[in-house]
């Protein structure tokens, strides 16, 4: 069998669900095959694969590592991402 | 477990975990001989809510980004505000009616900007720290805070 001249870029991405977005899924992680794309395509993916969140989703932020992530931001292949629903602390 | 600020010395303490607050150690934290104006905020669990009762809210964090961002935070209000030195603790896990939820010092070398900086903390940490919390009712329901907009992107 071949071996391939490039490392693969294809892989999956776990991002990660809390409070009522973990609840509505009824998991705390969502894991997409993913070969890279922006945070806007994540959430379109998001919303395709796991439609219980969608509407969360919508307000929500992404968070990459300790970082808010912007749309238009990429978002590799073992990065650390989460999805940030409408915060209640205080 | 405090949270090690690695940058800015005038941020003396960050915690978010499940111990009992202290607000008294939180004020110490701040303490210093150039500040004239030491504030200390203590948000507590109410009971009620308009007529909707509680009787316990239960916390939870993206606990990395929460600490980071609440470092930041008070990064920004020691610039903004000249303090002389911020500090805050936020719970985790079940919280009862009375109890501190969380607590912000803030010292300043005079009263005004110290208040000013507390006030702001807590507008900010209620904007954009990813912390929620679950109202449980005396009926046994539970349910997830998620009301206000979509969580801002930073001070």
């Amino acid at each position: 069998m071949p071996v391939p001249d490039v490392p693969p870029t294809t892989g999956s991405l776990d991002v990660a669900l809390f409070a009522g977005m973990a609840e509505a899924a009824g998991r705390r992680r969502v894991t997409l095959a993913w070969s890279g794309g922006t945070v806007a395509d994540l959430r379109r993916r998001l919303a395709a694969a796991c439609p219980e969140i969608a509407p969360l989703l919508e307000r929500s932020a992404v968070a990459r590592g300790d970082r808010y992530a912007t749309d238009g931001e990429p978002i590799a292949v073992g990065d650390d991402v989460a999805l940030i629903p409408p915060v209640s602390g205080g | 477990m405090a949270h090690a600020v690695d940058h800015d010395p005038r941020v003396t303490l960050v915690t978010l975990d499940a111990d009992p607050l202290d607000p008294a150690a939180v004020l110490a934290a701040v303490g210093a001989r150039a500040a004239g104006g030491n504030v200390l905020f203590v948000g507590t669990v109410r009971d009620v809510t308009g007529d909707v009762a509680t009787t316990r809210l239960e916390y939870e964090a993206h606990a990395p980004l929460a600490r980071a961002e609440l470092a930041r935070l008070c990064s920004a209000a020691a610039d903004c505000f000249d303090l002389v030195a911020v500090a805050v603790s936020h719970r985790l896990g079940v919280v009862e009616p009375g109890d501190a939820s969380v607590v912000v010092a803030a010292s300043a070398a005079h009263r005004r900007e110290a208040f000013a900086a507390a006030e702001w903390l807590m507008e900010r940490i209620k904007a954009t720290v990813p912390i929620w919390k679950c109202d449980h009712a005396p009926d046994g329901g539970r349910s997830w805070v998620h009301g206000q907009a979509s969580a801002e992107r930073g001070p």
